[in-house]
């Protein structure tokens, strides 16, 4: 420009790199794949911030007391959410930034010269992300736009549901071949993607397709190495004690804080009231609670109730929220009472942000296994795997959740789910599984659910808004 | 760098010096002046030699005594009512000088960018208020009492907190972003002038129009304010002494009606029943009444100026000092000034002005919000003296108590310049100007636990103390060189021209720092790296992090060229032409430049024979003005794609942080200037002599190419709530402005009544378009997240949207025969079914109310009468809703509103009461939070008592004044807020009541004297 002032008018950002100039190096490669793994501590990214999976299931209520959020979480509740309910977009947006994370590494990486090992590595753990966000998006709104590069179009259409699972496929199966076992991993870097959670998500995604023979070599492949197994304390499944344990396949690691290095999740399933350590949504249904057999210990390490001391610590509760709700008729609709899968010991809310989230455990592994292998027509085989669920939920007591012994495959077909629920409970498999099992109707239609309409949620107004007609919603909404 | 600019600027800087002309032989000359038909010797007139600004006065004999020097060609004598005349020097030392009486009227000078104007040739929009009406307002910034005393200047408080600042707003709100004006201290460009001692200002100048603007260019789009610090004069016989001290006691001007401690147990069991026992056994507590105190205010100053031939000065000291109404909150200034100016060639003349201010502030924490919220029936403290729970709000008085939240900084703000009047035609100016500034913030809060009656920890406390530190420095330096050219061709023609280059950066960096767990409350230990508490484990709970960056929005340089014209013909029709191009960092390459020019014509009617005839008008000018102003508050990097360096990841048994980096938000490379393009027709008039004056202007501001965040969708991962910046808005307002004011004077009275007011229409024309970006704006967030704003196209900028409430459902029948939420019950309110789908849900929200003004007026009148004066201003807004947000907030059981008690409690009761409830649907964002924000408010009313000059003699006093003022004595308003005063800096989220720091009523006692 005139009078040589364009050097003058050109002022850079300070302390910060553009795109243009980053990744370059392994150093970048690294923290560029870390970055992928943010995501999924975003608050956003469990549904959009509440457990609302658990809460449309029938395991859970919204939680918190009568008021709190509910014309937010509330509709969940009910199937009365519509396209603009609250938490859709801050998902649909969590997702799809979790994405485009892995695509700077996948599209970014392969050129920076460094280590080829590191580099396959840095590429497979963004591939088994990038699969893990797709998943979440092609089961709660089916087929959605398929983001594989840094630069999308602003206007993209939805892909087919089939597609999104090749592309989910096709990812997990390079990562399989590139990522390493758990167990090669130093115990610095425990919690990163390996080979056997890319197997166990891969497996999942076959039976959600009810591909059930390609699950199979995959599921009995992790059980045969022998590098997992149960915890002996069921409560060490999900608790402090069994972060990254034998039992962990894949976790979210975190930090008690709530300055960035923890996660939310659990502060917001956390006690409400006394000790004060989070906001209490996700309350444990009614109907859970009559779901689990008798002296099944599982039954306590879900759910906290008024009264019970948790490390030395008496659980109060909320004012504000009712102890008992019941009907019209007397009947006991709701009971003030906490998810214990997230519990931490300790006083403060920022400590329950230590809580790390299990993605896949290895009685999800078993149990996936038992459901393939009798899908498969094996249903000795997959007896094995059920009861060793069982086994460690009866904690040494004999007398109770005795072995299971049926072989009909209908029959043993719902032993199995119902085995799934309460094993798995409040960590938001319920709805999935009820969804891909047809059973949803069935369950959840008293509570609104209607077959052809809440098999998805819709897909958010904002989105389709700004893609001006783009973007078509899912039927019936 | 640009270092060929520079080195112009170094060239024009020597050519400047290089012009200067050596002193050579110097002469007296004596004279008398008189008055050429009556002969009489005329004291006090003004004899200045040309080309120069050397000169001197008459004494009360008409006599004066002059050196001049052999180069000296003409002596300007001048006198008011007189005609200006121009005598030759010749070799004689004695002149005799008749001057003819002026039957025409006074050549008034009027402060304009860059320059002066005769006030005859003005042809834009410009509103003034001098020192006078800026003491009338005890506030931290002088731009305070600019309200109601200039039309289309609207100035509303974002809280009454010691330290606060107000959103000022002239001509509606022009923009999405940062909508303030810019202005100007003695041509330093500034975003605020709250460190300035409003003593120390001469005059305001508010340009409004685009003709007045435009040579600001791309700053001027939302106005300028120019200000003018007090200089000494070189008339004066003798240096000036005057001291001014003010004190004054302020309080709250109004409680928010709540419900008492009795009224909220009725409630409370009717929600729940059975929560109290009896209700007349319940504690009350009034939590306004605990944390609101009366509180002092202070304005002292002492300046001194004075003047020799060669020379002036002005220097004052000043000291501020505002007690907040809440406890531990306050804000204390001082302020050094010091402007000088030194004559050191005949024709060259140096000068700087100064202000230096440090200052200190604590804020107290938002204790309004929960004494608002906070119940009745709880007691403040424990039988032990301890704090006393509050649920779900946690305890004002508590949080009071541990609150250690200050500030403290200097701004250091000035100029130095030179002046070159090279000949009579030329004027030449560089001036080298600087604004730096420093703060340091420190906050600490100590780790408490408040109790539950039980002994067990509430929800209020703090586990480990903590230890915010901050320091934030910037300055600016902006150096502006100007060219003035001034002809008068015969008596017809007069031009000036203006040309110029400025050159400006701006710089800033912030450090923060995080500490936890001290090892001891007291302030001594308030540092980064002391002993921590260890507990037994030998584990220490502390969480360092340190922050460094720059502030975005003060990081960026500028390059301008500036070009006026202004001609006159024959004093009659005028016509100021301005021409500016910005250049600016914030933009790319392509789009870095803004062409920003303006035409004005301006017609005085007066000179014509058709109006002269009429004795009714003495002034009469039609004027009309067209340009385009820019404007490019966005911060530095928008237009990059950045990198999140931010980030963690957590991995290992044990969890250990490990740093992660990836893409961001998108940047746009492709942004440009935004412009506003502003016409103004005005007429000003005088009648009776001049002592009634009226100026009435009609103004259109269209801005486009709006600099407006939007959403843009999810799958470009940018991540939730994150926003590309675009150009793609346009807003325009419009309206009328006028300003009528009545002087007269008699032997013992003088007096002046004002009336001002304008109107403002807002209307959002456009947001968006183009595929994949949004094409509203959701604004307005409240605490719990609800957003309560939305414009779009036809609405004004942050309009309120919500339900809109159409009574309650009386009884079941009627519940089921409408469309309702799952909610709501009988009792409840009945939203509208606006899109008529027979459902209720998000789509029936609509526009409820706009937080704009239709009018916003000012009255004032002011009386002297034997040394009584009394001043009255009268100032309010008419037709903008203000939104109740502290209301809707509910997730738990807070106090209630007084309106509760007249709740639905069966069939017919309330049609417009619900029945009560916690929170909840009857909560939701509605219009039943919309309320009036009309109103009228007795902003100052002052009296004064001057003693008489026959006393001030004795005493040797040139003045001596006392006076006792009340600030905001009255407001008379529907709101029922503590203020309906509620700004913000954020046009989407103005109006809205969050529960702010009331402001305050002043009453106050000053004294000034000189000497």
């Amino acid at each position: 420009m005139q009078w040589g002032c364009s050097d003058f008018l050109s002022v850079n950002p300070q302390s910060e790199l553009t795109q243009e100039s980053f990744p370059l190096s392994s150093s970048d490669a690294l923290q560029a794949t870390n970055a992928i793994y943010s995501s999924l501590r975003d608050w956003h990214y469990h549904s959009g911030g509440f457990p609302i999976l658990d809460i449309m299931s029938d395991d859970a209520l919204k939680g918190s007391n009568p008021n709190d959020a509910s014309n937010t979480v509330g509709p969940y509740d009910d199937f009365t959410h519509s396209p603009t309910q609250d938490g859709l977009d801050r998902w649909w947006n969590v997702l799809y930034q979790g994405i485009r994370r892995a695509n700077v590494v996948i599209e970014k990486v392969p050129v920076i010269p460094m280590n080829e090992s590191q580099k396959a590595r840095y590429i497979g753990e963004a591939q088994f992300l990038r699969a893990l966000y797709y998943f979440d998006l092609v089961r709660a709104f089916g087929g959605v736009p398929i983001v594989i590069d840094t630069n999308p179009d602003f206007k993209l259409p939805r892909a087919e549901k089939s597609a999104v699972y090749d592309l989910i496929i096709d990812d997990l199966s390079s990562a399989i071949a590139s990522l390493p076992h758990k167990k090669e991993y130093a115990s610095n870097d425990l919690g990163r993607a390996n080979k056997d959670a890319a197997k166990a998500l891969l497996a999942k995604v076959y039976i959600f397709n009810n591909r059930f023979a390609e699950a199979e070599s995959l599921l009995l492949n992790i059980i045969e190495s022998g590098d997992f197994g149960l915890e002996l304390d069921y409560y060490d499944a999900n608790g402090p004690n069994g972060e990254h344990g034998i039992e962990s396949l894949f976790e979210i690691g975190a930090i008690s804080s709530d300055n960035g290095l923890g996660n939310q999740y659990a502060n917001t399933q956390g006690v409400r009231g006394t000790p004060n350590r989070g906001w209490g949504f996700n309350q444990p249904s009614v109907n859970l609670r009559e779901a689990f057999e008798p002296g099944d210990v599982r039954k306590q390490a879900t759910i906290i109730e008024l009264g019970d001391v948790i490390d030395g610590i008496t659980i109060l509760g909320d004012a504000i929220t009712p102890d008992i709700e019941r009907d019209s008729e007397g009947n006991i609709i709701a009971i003030e009472s906490y998810n214990r899968k997230v519990w931490i010991p300790g006083l403060s809310t920022d400590t329950q942000y230590g809580h790390n989230r299990r993605l896949i455990r290895y009685a999800d592994v078993l149990l996936l296994a038992a459901e393939t292998l009798n899908e498969n027509n094996k249903p000795d085989q997959a007896l094995v795997y059920l009861n060793k669920v069982r086994n460690r939920a009866r904690n040494g007591n004999l007398e109770v959740l005795p072995d299971i012994t049926v072989t009909e495959q209908q029959e043993l077909r719902e032993v199995i789910w119902r085995e799934r629920r309460v094993e798995l409970a409040l960590e938001g498999h319920r709805l999935w599984d009820l969804i891909r099992t047809k059973n949803a109707e069935k369950v959840l239609g008293k509570l609104g659910f209607k077959v052809g309409v809440h098999d998805l949620l819709p897909i958010p107004r904002s989105e389709i808004d700004l893609s001006k007609g783009t973007l078509t919603q899912n039927p019936n909404w | 760098m640009g270092i060929r600019l520079i080195l112009v600027s170094f060239l024009f800087a020597f050519i400047l010096v290089g012009a200067l002309k050596p002193l050579s032989a110097q002469q007296e000359i004596r004279g008398v002046v008189v008055d050429e038909t009556t002969g009489e010797f005329l004291p006090g007139v003004n004899i200045l030699v040309d080309g120069t600004i050397r000169g001197t006065s008459t004494n009360t004999e008409g006599e004066f005594v002059l050196m001049t020097e052999s180069t000296d060609s003409l002596l300007i004598v001048s006198y008011i009512g007189y005609v200006t005349q121009r005598i030759k020097i010749t070799d004689e030392t004695i002149y005799f000088i008749q001057l003819e009486q002026d039957t025409g009227i006074l050549d008034e000078l009027v402060v304009i960018g860059y320059g002066l104007v005769r006030k005859r040739d003005v042809t834009g929009a410009i509103g003034r208020i001098g020192s006078e009406d800026i003491a009338k307002t005890t506030s931290l910034s002088a731009d305070q009492s600019l309200q109601g005393k200039v039309a289309g200047v609207q100035i509303t408080a974002t809280s009454g907190a010691p330290g606060a600042r107000s959103a000022v707003r002239i001509r509606g709100v022009g923009t999405f972003g940062n909508s303030s004006p810019i202005y100007v201290v003695d041509g330093v460009i500034l975003d605020d002038i709250s460190f300035l001692n409003s003593s120390d200002i001469a005059s305001l100048e508010v340009l409004k129009d685009a003709s007045a603007t435009a040579i600001y260019g791309s700053r001027g789009a939302n106005g300028v304010i120019l200000v003018q610090t007090k200089k000494g004069s070189s008339l004066d016989d003798e240096p000036r002494i005057q001291v001014s001290l003010e004190s004054g006691l302020q309080q709250l001007e109004k409680k928010i009606d709540l419900l008492d401690g009795r009224e909220f147990a009725i409630i409370t069991n009717e929600i729940r029943s059975g929560s109290y026992n009896n209700v007349d056994a319940v504690p009350n507590t009034d939590w306004q009444d605990l944390i609101f105190d009366i509180a002092q205010i202070h304005n002292h100053q002492i300046s001194f100026s004075g003047g020799s031939t060669n020379s002036d000065y002005y220097m004052s000291l000043g000291y501020f000092l505002n007690e907040g109404i809440i406890e531990r909150s306050n804000y204390e200034r001082i302020s050094l000034k010091l402007n000088n100016t030194y004559r050191i060639r005949q024709n060259f003349k140096i000068g700087n002005n100064w202000t230096i201010a440090p200052y200190n502030q604590r804020n107290a924490p938002n204790v309004t919000f929960q004494a608002y919220r906070a119940q009745p029936v709880l007691e403040p403290k424990y039988d032990d003296g301890s704090f006393g729970v509050v649920y779900n709000v946690g305890n004002p008085l508590a949080d009071l108590a541990h609150s250690n939240s200050y500030n403290n900084g200097v701004r250091l703000v000035g100029n130095v310049y030179a002046e070159l009047y090279a000949s009579q035609e030329w004027f030449v100016k560089t001036s080298f100007g600087l604004d730096a500034s420093k703060n340091k913030s420190k906050n600490f809060t100590p780790a408490y636990t408040v109790l539950n009656p039980d002994g067990t920890a509430s929800q209020q406390n703090n586990d480990y103390s903590d230890l915010y530190k901050s320091e934030f420095s910037s300055y600016t330096w902006i150096w502006e060189n100007t060219v003035n050219y001034i002809k008068e061709i015969s008596d017809l023609h007069t031009i000036s021209l203006l040309g110029g280059i400025t050159m400006q950066q701006t710089r800033s960096e912030i450090i923060g720092l995080v500490g936890q767990n001290l090892i001891r409350d007291q302030k001594d230990f308030w540092y980064i790296l002391p002993p921590y508490v260890v507990d037994e484990a030998n584990n220490i709970n502390m969480v360092n992090s340190i922050y460094n960056g720059v502030d975005p929005n003060l990081y960026y340089n500028m390059i301008s060229f500036l070009g006026r014209l202004v001609y006159s013909y024959d004093n009659t029709y005028m016509t100021t032409i301005t021409l500016r191009r910005d250049g600016s960092s914030k933009f790319a390459k392509d789009n870095q430049w803004g062409v920003f020019p303006s035409v004005a014509i301006g017609w005085n009617l007066d000179q014509e024979d058709f109006i002269q005839q009429t004795e009714l008008i003495s002034t009469l000018k039609l004027r009309a003005s067209w340009g385009v102003i820019g404007n490019e508050k966005i911060a530095y990097f928008d237009r990059f794609s950045r990198v999140n360096s931010g980030l963690q990841a957590i991995f290992g048994s044990p969890d250990v942080s490990y740093i992660a980096s990836t893409y961001g938000r998108l940047g746009n490379e492709n942004l440009k200037w935004e412009s506003t393009i502003q016409t103004d027709v005005g007429l000003e008039a005088q009648f009776f002599e001049n002592r009634l004056s009226a100026v009435v202007d009609f103004y259109e501001r269209r801005t486009e190419d709006i600099l407006v965040e939007l959403s843009t969708p999810g799958h470009l991962g940018n991540g939730q709530g994150q926003k590309i910046r675009y150009n793609a808005a346009s807003v325009t307002n419009k309206g009328i402005e006028f300003t009528l004011n009545w002087s007269d004077a008699t032997n013992d009275l003088g007096y002046s009544i004002n009336f001002l007011g304008n109107t403002i229409k807002n209307k959002v024309l456009a947001i968006g378009g183009s595929s994949g970006i949004d094409s509203t704006l959701i604004g307005g967030g409240l605490a719990n997240g609800q957003r309560v704003t939305l414009s779009r196209i036809g609405l004004p900028i942050g309009a309120y949207y919500g339900y809109r409430t159409d009574g309650i459902f009386q009884n079941e029948n009627e519940l089921n025969s409408y469309p309702h939420l799952s909610q709501a019950g009988v009792g409840d309110l009945r939203f509208v079914d606006i899109n008529n789908d027979g459902v209720i849900n998000g789509h029936d929200r609509s526009f409820i109310g706009s937080p704009i003004p239709d009018f916003v007026y000012g009255f004032s009148v002011s009386l002297d009468y034997r040394g009584f004066d009394l001043s009255l201003s009268i100032q309010g807004q008419i037709g903008n809703e203000i939104f109740n947000g502290k209301n809707v907030v509910r997730p738990d059981l807070y106090n209630f509103e007084k309106h509760v008690w007249n709740r639905w409690t069966g069939e017919g009761t309330s049609n417009s009461e619900p029945r009560p409830s916690f929170g909840g649907y009857n909560f939701l964002p509605s219009d039943r939070f919309i309320h009036d924000g009309s109103y009228l408010r007795l902003r100052d009313l002052i009296i004064g008592y001057t003693l008489p000059e026959k006393i001030l003699q004795k005493i040797n006093l040139d003045l001596f004044r006392v006076y006792i003022k009340a600030n905001n004595f009255i407001t008379i308003t529907k709101y029922t807020g503590y203020t309906p005063e509620i700004g913000s800096y954020d046009v989407l989220s103005n109006g809205i009541d969050q529960g702010i720091y009331p402001i305050p009523r002043i009453f106050s006692f000053g004294v000034n004297t000189s000497f």
